[in-house]
């Protein structure tokens, strides 16, 4: 991209995204410290720190917390890894790799309510088996849902972000040059396994650093998946302080404020150990990887891996097939493990709103995935710029931390300071400033989707375009982004994903006048009716599900699809011109 | 002379009495005028109406109304569909702390009980109005029902206008269970012989809080203090039985006690996928309508407990700064109309009772009441029973924080 005034462009783009961020931290910092204009509270105190630290719910929703939000992500980090080691360029993995997006695609809350149905003692696998195996007229009194020890909720969770990672890492993949790698490796006698672990991993990893983060900050501050599926007495700390943010009790609001700004702190604690762990472990594994060894014991590990990471794949697809059998089912009763009465109604009723409610959501997810596009693309390169043309390569722009923080704090503490600026400007409950909100959360995910393999790109074909003939603006466009489809494509699906998820900042900057297909699914999930839910879910997946494929199918044979259409118009012109001439 | 007087006296009486019907008139007349001011000034106005969206046939209920004010008063209603009525308690707190002070995103709020407390003890409602409204003065008995005029003991003041009652009840499968437990300490026995198939939704999920009232009520000798403030009585002397109550109880409940449903409906999909026995709901029509929607088995019947259940009114208010006021009143008129209520009250509708008072209404409207169906599972009023009052709404937050601290942590 030829650009000028770089300076200026950087400045202008991250004080337009410090901006809110500021406010709203700075709205959920202030009543941390019990100054609160609307509640008449202009005294600053520490009382609300006191509050949380004598509740001892806090003290065991945050050891949940953080045995949630720390063993999801290493556990889907590793099934994700070992996946990839396994069926990287096998032909039928290909097969597998479409079949993520579903699980990308489907919302959190939906996820969890089918993996209830199939998990729970009165769910789908005990119903598979009984009587007549089990023995059970009726449901086990065990619990295999909502566990106390946060099993299920881990598990809903790596379903959730393995196929994410895997997802980024098959992106990122394109970046390295794993083909040459693992030729070059197999050809030396290194086993499959153990040429991932030693020669591609450590080169994947740092591609992927930042969408681990991602994960991380999701894990431990997740909400709509933990209330279904996690343990509730005492439920993680980002649930807790749901709770005590929407008290009645409005003095309650303090105590919630100094419990998210130390939810923040704990996220940026946890990122810089896991960092700090990362850094110690490579380094005690650097002589391992260099000791000529062929096999090792991590081939067992990475195997293992494989068999479980399969294992939670298979249990997504079947949480995903059992929900369309809900928006079926009449009557639908333990021991029976399919529907005794079948009906349209479910699906009927949903179906007057719909109209309404996809074209609010897709308004909403193409326009701000598009702006996070164009955002993106011109601050990457911005960001290959300096770091080939300055002295300081590895410089660091503002806005490379900047935009990540609206996903790493809390949603509930940090929108509502959002929300008072919103109505200072009197932008509440207007389009823009939803499509703004989600901007913020879909820039990140598309940012980072695209940076792995924008900046890997070998500028020199570009170079060489320009050589022949000098236009810069149109080779940007032919040449580098045309040869980046693939990955501009799949941020684009991903951002758009994320901002078809979107519920909390749809709800606050729209203030419930523009429903979209989320905001009527968990507005329905609140009734805990299978049917309905099943229903809603089944909308709400159907767009991000046909943009992750078009993502897949486009890029692959657009250059055919191109010609041919250049070729027929050619055609037709020339014909106009010869009847013309004629 | 002694005619005179009498005829002075009389025609004295007669113009006293004359005047005072006339200032009589003329004060029907200031408020009838004052309402087709409220009507003039309501054309035309669109009223978002924030209220729980997770039931269906509620949701259905509400357009249902937004048609019909719409043709006879032309006010849009638009519901906006809340999971929680406290998202929008947080809402108008927002539009507080920026100021603004009119034209806010809220017209209408479905609310009661503490997310009413705080409402109006943070001055965030408009009014009084309720006791305006026509249909209110008309045919709402402020004596019939306590928790009319007490909102969870915080007094109403005509800061909201009452819309429906509900009650708790409960409901067993009478395929399974034909004799239910109909008392506190019958449902410990009977969660003793069958462990793992009793539960109560988890506080403060408002049900959940509400078990712990029906127990408290049940098991307290201390049941004056109930109505009190929280702070001016012994919490922990009164309310020490129950939480050993719950000790024993969760020892033989369901996944031992380790584990809540979240909420009346979970409760019901519990009883249908047959793990519990029991369950509960405010909603005094909720086993009919889900034994219609295919959620319940059509054995399912509802049943409250001998000594009573906790009743309690629900409300609509206007918050301080909805810029229709107008509006919003006339939306809360319509809604307390019989036509409204009758229709609400019908089961295959939403079967919610009517605040109205029966005699207060027409023959006409009374005959309609009294030709309602019931749902098949549906109990009738003199089923119900006595309704206990809900105690003062302090207790809520004490009650839900001890639980929390003793068995969530």
């Amino acid at each position: 991209m030829p650009l000028k005034h770089i300076q200026w462009i950087t400045g202008f783009i991250t004080v337009l995204l410090a901006l809110p961020i500021v406010i709203g931290l700075v709205g959920t910092l202030l009543p941390a410290f019990h100054y609160f204009p609307p509640l008449g509270e202009y005294d600053f105190s520490l009382s609300p720190w006191y509050n949380v630290f004598s509740q001892g719910e806090f003290y065991a929703g945050l050891k949940l917390t953080l045995i949630t939000g720390i063993g999801a992500p290493v556990l889907a980090l590793w099934l994700a890894l070992s996946l990839l080691a396994w069926g990287y360029q096998r032909p039928f993995f290909k097969k597998i790799e479409a079949l993520l997006s579903p699980i990308l695609a489907i919302p959190h809350a939906a996820i969890a309510i089918g993996l209830l149905f199939l998990l729970s003692p009165s769910g789908w696998i005990v119903r598979l088996f009984s009587p007549w195996l089990t023995g059970f007229e009726r449901p086990p009194n065990w619990i295999t849902v909502q566990d106390p020890y946060g099993i299920s909720l881990i598990f809903a969770l790596i379903i959730k972000e393995m196929p994410y990672l895997l997802f980024v890492m098959l992106a990122a993949m394109k970046s390295i040059q794993a083909r040459e790698s693992m030729q070059a490796c197999q050809a030396l006698g290194y086993s499959r396994f153990t040429l991932w672990r030693k020669v591609l991993i450590p080169q994947l990893y740092p591609i992927i650093r930042l969408p681990i983060f991602i994960v991380v900050a999701f894990s431990l501050t997740v909400v709509d998946l933990a209330l279904v599926i996690g343990p509730n007495t005492p439920s993680t700390l980002a649930v807790t302080l749901f709770r005590w943010f929407n008290d009645p009790d409005l003095a309650m609001r303090y105590t919630a404020s100094a419990g998210a700004i130390f939810l923040m702190i704990t996220i940026v604690l946890t990122l810089g150990g896991w960092e700090l762990a990362h850094k110690v472990f490579s380094a005690m594994t650097r002589c391992e990887r260099s000791n000529g060894k062929r096999h090792g014991v991590s081939d067992i590990l990475l195997g293992t891996g494989v068999i479980l990471g399969a294992f939670t794949l298979l249990s997504a697809f079947i949480a995903l097939i059992l929900l369309p059998f809900w928006s079926l089912a009449k009557r639908w009763r333990f021991p029976d493990a399919l529907p005794s009465q079948w009906t349209w109604d479910n699906i009927e009723r949903a179906a007057p709103l719909l109209m309404e409610l996809s074209a609010n959501t897709l308004i909403i997810a193409l326009f701000s995935t598009l702006i996070a596009c164009a955002i993106s693309l011109l601050m990457l390169e911005i960001k290959r710029h300096s770091m080939t043309n300055s002295a300081n390569p590895s410089q660091q722009y503002a806005f490379d931390w900047l935009i990540y923080v609206p996903i790493l704090l809390p949603q509930i503490g940090f929108l509502f300071g959002l929300h008072v600026l919103l109505i200072y400007l009197n932008l509440n409950g207007d389009l823009c400033a939803i499509i703004a909100l989600h901007l913020m959360y879909v820039l990140p995910y598309v940012y980072l989707t695209l940076k792995g393999p924008y900046l890997a790109y070998n500028e020199d074909y570009l170079l060489q375009a320009n050589r022949l003939n000098n236009r810069p603006w149109r080779h940007y466009v032919s040449v580098k982004i045309a040869m980046l489809k693939p990955a501009l494509f799949t941020a684009f699906a991903m951002g758009f994903s994320v901002s078809i998820a979107q519920y909390l900042p749809t709800l606050i900057a729209g203030e419930g006048r523009y429903s979209t297909l989320t905001t009527e699914a968990v507005a329905q999930a609140a009734s805990g009716d299978r049917k309905q839910v099943g229903s809603m879910a089944l909308l709400q997946a159907f767009f991000p599900v046909m943009v992750f494929w078009l993502a897949q199918i486009i890029p692959s044979r657009w250059t055919e699809w191109r010609l041919t259409i250049k070729k027929r118009l050619k055609k037709a012109l020339t014909k106009k011109d010869k009847t013309c001439s004629a | 002379m002694k005619k005179s007087f009498v005829a002075a006296s009389i025609a004295a009486t007669l113009v006293l009495s004359t005047s005072s019907m006339l200032a009589h008139s003329a004060q029907t007349n200031s408020t009838s005028e004052k309402w087709k001011n409220t009507l003039q000034k309501a054309k035309g106005q669109t009223v978002y109406f924030n209220a729980w969206g997770g039931a269906d046939n509620i949701n259905d209920y509400i357009q249902w109304a937004a048609d019909r004010i719409k043709d006879d008063y032309n006010v849009t209603l638009k519901q906006v569909k809340l999971t929680d009525t406290s998202d929008a308690v947080n809402r108008v707190l927002a539009e507080k702390a920026a100021g603004k002070n009119t034209k806010g995103s809220i017209d209408l709020i479905w609310l009661n009980g503490e997310n009413f407390r705080a409402m109006k003890d943070n001055h965030l409602l408009f009014g009084p109005f309720s006791q305006t409204l026509p249909s209110y003065t008309k045919y709402v008995d402020e004596n019939a029902r306590q928790s009319l005029t007490q909102d969870f003991g915080t007094p109403v003041d005509g800061m909201e206008s009452p819309w429906g009652m509900a009650q708790v009840i409960f409901m067993h499968d009478t395929a399974t269970l034909s004799n239910p437990p109909k008392s506190i300490p019958e449902l410990l026995t009977y969660a003793k012989a069958h462990p793992g198939r009793i539960t109560y939704p988890e506080p403060p999920q408002f049900l959940g809080s509400t078990f712990l009232k029906q127990a408290l009520y049940e098991l307290s000798p201390h049941r004056k203090a109930l109505s009190q403030p929280v702070d001016s009585v012994d919490f922990d002397k009164i309310t020490a039985p129950m939480w050993a109550y719950l000790d024993e109880l969760h020892t033989v409940a369901w996944r031992s006690g380790e584990s809540f449903p979240s909420s009346s409906e979970e409760m019901m999909r519990l009883l249908d996928d047959q793990e519990i026995d029991v369950a509960l709901s405010f909603d005094i029509s909720a086993a009919s309508v889900q034994i219609d929607k295919g959620n319940l088995p059509d054995t399912v019947r509802s049943y409250v407990f001998t000594g009573g259940t906790i009743g309690n009114t629900h409300f609509l208010a206007i918050p301080y700064n909805s810029g229709v006021k107008a509006g919003a009143q006339v939306v809360a008129n319509f809604l307390l109309s019989p036509e409204a209520q009758i229709k609400k009250q019908t089961p295959t509708v939403w079967g919610d009772l009517s605040v109205l008072s029966y005699t207060k209404l027409s023959k006409d409207e009374q005959a309609k009441f009294d030709a309602l169906p019931r749902g098949i599972a549906t109990l009738n009023i003199e089923e119900l029973g006595k309704t206990l009052p809900e105690p003062h709404a302090s207790w809520v937050g004490a009650l839900e924080k001890k639980w929390r601290q003793r068995y969530a942590q």
